[in-house]
């Protein structure tokens, strides 16, 4: 028997058939317990949940789904034949797009993608809970040819969903009402090679392999992860937001001041070719800094990157994880390590310097959902350090970031600016995962002669 | 005009269910003398909800037995994975009949 409050229901349905328990039982509390009083909260179990919970406890139900499975298409199996406009139409209502348009999946289109792998067409990628969707190489193809990205980002397209289909970056979480988003990072080599920008508007759509690749990713969080929101189901994103483009470091910024790239802060060596995937639940101001004095950047990014994570906080407390990531402009960067400044060094003064009172963050958690959550009761399960309760003041101060190394730091953006932002992660929702991207025997050949520069 | 346009035989774009076959629930039918074990995420005043169940349901059914949540630990915590990993052992030592598991808001 399954609790959840009504807006819930739909999604908790969507969790129950992915797990093949379609007779689970589902009592749901009519309304938004977060905002009713203690009396009502009573009320509403006493005259709602509990005929609905004696009701689920008693009786069985006799319905399965193996029926459902078993009608599945083959992935060979053409399930729809008509002209472009028709076939957008047909994907549309069957809820497999994002109601963009998308391009045709045809078996002609996805051996294209198949020729950059060497890796057999049926081999299972992974599996998206919570509608706990196969991944294979073979609609892993045909969600790329579907988000209009080049066969040869194929490599690459396997590498994001190895990362998003690792247990610890928990995909099923990525339809919780934050609204969180995923947030693709390609270092190496292969951001050159597939023409990724990394400069002015590096987070903007328009450049092919950002664009299509971030597009991909949600549509494999649609299609195989099942997060739709009405009329499907699946997604409760409260207001979330749009899908981010995958964005390329600029590695040759970082070489040009001595900085190893975000790839070596992630465990692999430079000049890899990696993808790195994380969740984001918010964004910084644009947040400019100026001076030749690395101190001033550090006290400007202190100040806002706190004020950005520092409300989310309480959630990374409960849960001991945070990743926020920093995506510095390189002049600033430029400037830090003109001075000696290491990213290390960076990451310990933010650590060192964001802070908030420890009454508002539990008062946040608790606005959050986090009822149970009590600094203190925390400390003492030693999953918070003792300095979270130091004294009993309720406005003593307590750090924002679980740990300095958690941060990450990316050199990207307009050279001709001096302009970061910061991200905030979803605590345990969508840590960073990476992995390194697996190209096929005869890359060099497959790539196109001439890459366009913009 | 379509007859003109190119047509496209497409394939379907998603990936197989993938669960374990399981039996269907039967149901318990009298709730006196069964065991239920309050499963809870720590989240959306489970401290509230679960009380006030236990204290409505023992009225209906003056035999029904609790398990308290305490004794599993938080299912969506820190220790998430070691708490559901213990979970079935724990489930199977006290004799737990069925299980009340929220809050989903």
């Amino acid at each position: 028997m399954s609790l959840v409050s009504t807006g819930f229901l739909k999604q908790a349905e969507v969790v129950a058939r992915g797990l093949g328990l379609d007779d689970l039982r589902i009592a749901h509390y009519p309304g938004t317990p977060m905002v009713d009083s203690s009396e009502e909260l009573r009320r509403k179990v006493e005259s709602d949940l509990l005929p609905q919970i004696v009701e689920g406890l008693t009786t069985g139900r006799t319905s399965g789904r193996a029926q459902d499975a078993a009608s599945e298409p083959e992935p060979r199996e053409t399930v729809f034949r008509g002209t472009l406009e028709e076939v957008n139409d047909h994907f549309y209502e069957a809820q497999w797009t994002d109601g963009l348009p998308v391009f045709p999946p045809t078996i002609a289109h996805i051996e294209r993608f198949l020729r950059v792998t060497n890796r057999a067409p049926e081999e299972v990628v992974g599996v998206c809970p919570p509608d706990n969707r196969e991944a294979t190489v073979w609609n892993i193809a045909a969600t790329g040819v579907m988000a209009g990205c080049r066969p040869e980002y194929m490599p690459l397209l396997l590498a994001v969903v190895e990362a998003v289909t690792d247990p610890e970056f928990r995909i099923q979480d990525a339809g919780s009402t934050p609204g969180w988003e995923p947030l693709i990072t390609v270092s190496g080599p292969i951001a050159k090679q597939l023409d990724f920008n990394s400069g002015a508007s590096v987070m903007r759509i328009g450049r092919r392999s950002n664009s299509t690749i971030g597009r991909f990713l949600r549509l494999i969080l649609r299609n195989m992860a099942g997060f739709r929101f009405a009329p499907g189901a699946g997604d409760k994103g409260s207001i979330a937001q749009n899908f981010f483009v995958a964005f390329a470091e600029n590695e040759d910024a970082c070489s040009e001041i001595g900085w190893q790239p975000y790839s070596v802060d992630r465990g692999f060596q430079a000049g890899d070719n990696v993808v790195t995937v994380q969740s984001v639940v918010g964004v910084s101001p644009p947040l400019y800094t100026g001076s030749d004095d690395p101190a001033e950047h550090a006290r400007v990014l202190a100040e806002v990157v706190g004020q950005t994570c520092s409300y989310w906080s309480p959630v990374a407390m409960a849960y001991s994880k945070n990743n926020p990531l920093i995506v510095m402009g390189p002049s600033i960067a430029k400037v830090f390590a003109d001075y000696g400044w290491s990213k290390a060094d960076i990451r310990q003064h933010l650590y060192d310097n964001v802070w908030i009172a420890a009454d508002d963050a539990e008062r946040y958690a608790y606005y959050i959902g986090l009822t149970g959550f009590k600094l203190r009761e925390h400390v003492a399960k030693g999953l918070l350090p003792q300095e979270y309760c130091e004294s009993d003041d309720p406005k003593r101060r307590v750090r924002v970031f679980m740990d300095a190394d958690s941060i990450g730091i990316v050199v990207a953006g307009d050279l001709g600016r001096n302009q970061s932002k910061a991200y905030c992660s979803n605590h345990t929702q969508g840590p960073p995962v990476s992995r390194k991207v697996t190209l096929p025997y005869n890359w060099d050949e497959l790539l196109p002669r001439t890459n366009q520069t913009h | 005009m379509s007859e003109q346009q190119p047509a496209y035989e497409v394939v379907w774009p998603l990936g197989k269910s993938h669960w374990d076959k399981r039996d269907l629930n039967p149901g318990l039918g009298d709730l006196n003398g069964k065991t239920i074990a309050e499963v809870w995420d720590r989240v959306f005043r489970g401290e509230e909800i679960f009380p006030a169940i236990r204290e409505a349901l023992r009225k209906k059914f003056p035999r029904i037995r609790f398990i308290e949540y305490d004794t599993f630990g938080d299912t969506h915590g820190v220790n998430q994975k070691q708490v559901l990993a213990d979970l079935p052992a724990l489930l199977r030592k006290h004799e737990v009949d069925a299980v009340i598991s929220g809050v989903g808001a």
